[in-house]
């Protein structure tokens, strides 16, 4: 069953056309890795898939409803897809409880009660110890406010998950914490869309990898099929992440 | 001296006549301050989020009562725009009127940079999650702007109290206007200025004084250092 998909997406910043007509489908408990260099459209292409970016052209559904559509109702249908984005986007004045509170009793009309059960079984599934729960953003490092902003998400209760680059404004150290959620959550069997550089990270999440380039998706197939990829724009790519040569991973 | 000491004795009897006039320049002050906050907040979330035609109409405003001396505003609507609307307002109604006006222009400057100081992923944020504009703007932009926009807030108190003393050309029985009638009445200048800038002063130095204590006890560790 598809879940989410998204058909010939376009979009142009001024005189740069960042989307040339990308197409996907996500399955109910895939996970799907982007890949590409920077400037490829990726966080783009994330963005749009939630109207948080508006496409130029194109048509996107999220669980058989066109977000889209000019009759959609935007706000209902985001509740439905998870976003975490690269650069921490925590509430500064809500506790990492309140931040995950906030959206279920004021977008989802849950009693204070029931809100904060969910937020406190969520923080727990995200490894947030309780000691963190009182603490504000300023107070927790790089990877804990990720994990609480995973949480955030989560405890919506999204039938998909867009992760944009969630590690790339952390420490090398601080982005171990958060890969190791994103896969438990992935084998759990939470449906992924996710953008990394990290490649050993997507080689071992990922049911399928997709490779971005210059705006359009260049290919992509399991991470074995990746790895013998004969497309040479991909195996150029690869080569040049990895620092391999032939687009051997060891 | 003996004539000078009578007087200044005499000074003691107009102590309670121009303690009255703190509670006539608290009444300006406040009422000018709450009015602007009522116009001010809504202005500036419009003029943040309303898009760039409702924004320049809303400058047009701004830049009236920011660019007009306060003298000609009380003039203007005490002796022409109240009466011709067929308003018959008493000097210090159009005073708190006006002031309140005034101060909504600059109050709406100041919540509009708090509210820019905000940063756009935390709307993105909101935004994903499925928050409205509405909602967002209730429940994460103005929690925090308002808590910075206090330092800004505490020194539009001070302006509000120092410009309130313009509102004797009006006869409004401020401090000034009744330390005046007190000079006058005594032939004595010194005392009675002098008094009357204590006055002042200890106004301003409580007020600004609440809003620091409402601003500690306020604060969350690393947001309003976090957004500058």
């Amino acid at each position: 069953m598809i879940v989410l998909r998204a058909e010939d997406v376009w979009k142009r910043y001024d005189d740069t056309i960042v989307l040339r007509g990308v197409s996907l489908n996500l399955k109910k408990g895939e996970t799907k890795v982007i890949m590409g260099p920077s400037g490829a459209g990726k966080t783009t292409f994330l963005k749009c898939l939630n109207l948080l970016v508006k496409p130029d052209k194109g048509r996107i559904w999220i669980d058989g409803e066109e977000i889209t559509s000019p009759k959609a109702d935007i706000t209902r249908l985001r509740q439905k897809i998870g976003f975490v984005f690269q650069e921490l986007n925590l509430f500064h004045h809500l506790t990492a409880i309140g931040n995950v509170m906030i959206g279920l009793t004021k977008v989802k009309g849950m009693s204070k009660s029931d809100a904060l059960k969910k937020a406190k079984e969520t923080l727990k599934r995200v490894h947030i110890e309780e000691e963190l729960w009182r603490k504000y953003p300023a107070q927790l490092s790089g990877g804990q406010k990720q994990r609480v902003a995973i949480a955030r998400a989560l405890a919506m209760d999204p039938i998909v998950m867009l992760y944009d680059e969630p590690t790339s404004a952390l420490d090398p150290g601080l982005s171990s914490e958060v890969l190791l959620v994103i896969k438990e959550l992935s084998e759990r069997g939470i449906t992924s869309l996710i953008v990394t550089h990290e490649m050993g990270f997507a080689y071992e999440v990922a049911d399928e990898i997709v490779v971005m380039n210059r705006g359009r998706i260049i290919g992509g197939g399991s991470p074995e099929e990746l790895r013998n990829a004969k497309n040479d724009e991909v195996r150029n790519l690869l080569n040049k992440w990895n620092g391999l040569k032939d687009g051997v991973l060891v | 001296m003996g004539i000078r000491m009578t007087y200044i004795y005499s000074l003691f009897q107009y102590i309670p006549f121009i303690a009255e006039g703190v509670l006539w320049t608290a009444s300006l002050v406040l009422g000018g301050l709450g009015i602007g906050f009522i116009i001010g907040l809504p202005l500036a979330i419009a003029q943040s989020f309303g898009g760039k035609k409702l924004g320049k109409v809303l400058n047009a405003y701004v830049w009236f009562f920011r660019g007009t001396p306060l003298l000609v505003l009380l003039s203007l609507f005490y002796w022409a725009i109240f009466p011709s609307f067929g308003f018959k307002l008493d000097p210090l109604k159009t005073s708190i009127l006006v002031l309140g006006m005034r101060s909504g222009a600059y109050q709406s400057q100041i919540f509009k940079d708090s509210i820019k100081s905000v940063d756009y992923g935390q709307i993105l944020a909101a935004k994903a999650i499925g928050m409205t504009q509405r909602k967002l703007i209730l429940y994460i932009v103005l929690p925090q702007a308002l808590r910075i926009s206090i330092p800004a807030w505490s020194n539009e108190y001070a302006v509000i109290l120092k410009d309130s003393a313009i509102c004797f050309a009006l006869g409004v029985m401020e401090i000034l206007t009744r330390v005046r009638y007190v000079s006058t009445a005594t032939g004595l200048a010194l005392i009675p200025y002098l008094f009357a800038g204590i006055l002042f002063f200890v106004l301003t130095f409580s007020g600004t004084g609440i809003m620091d204590f409402i601003h500690k006890r306020t604060r969350i560790p690393g947001m309003v250092e976090g957004l500058r």
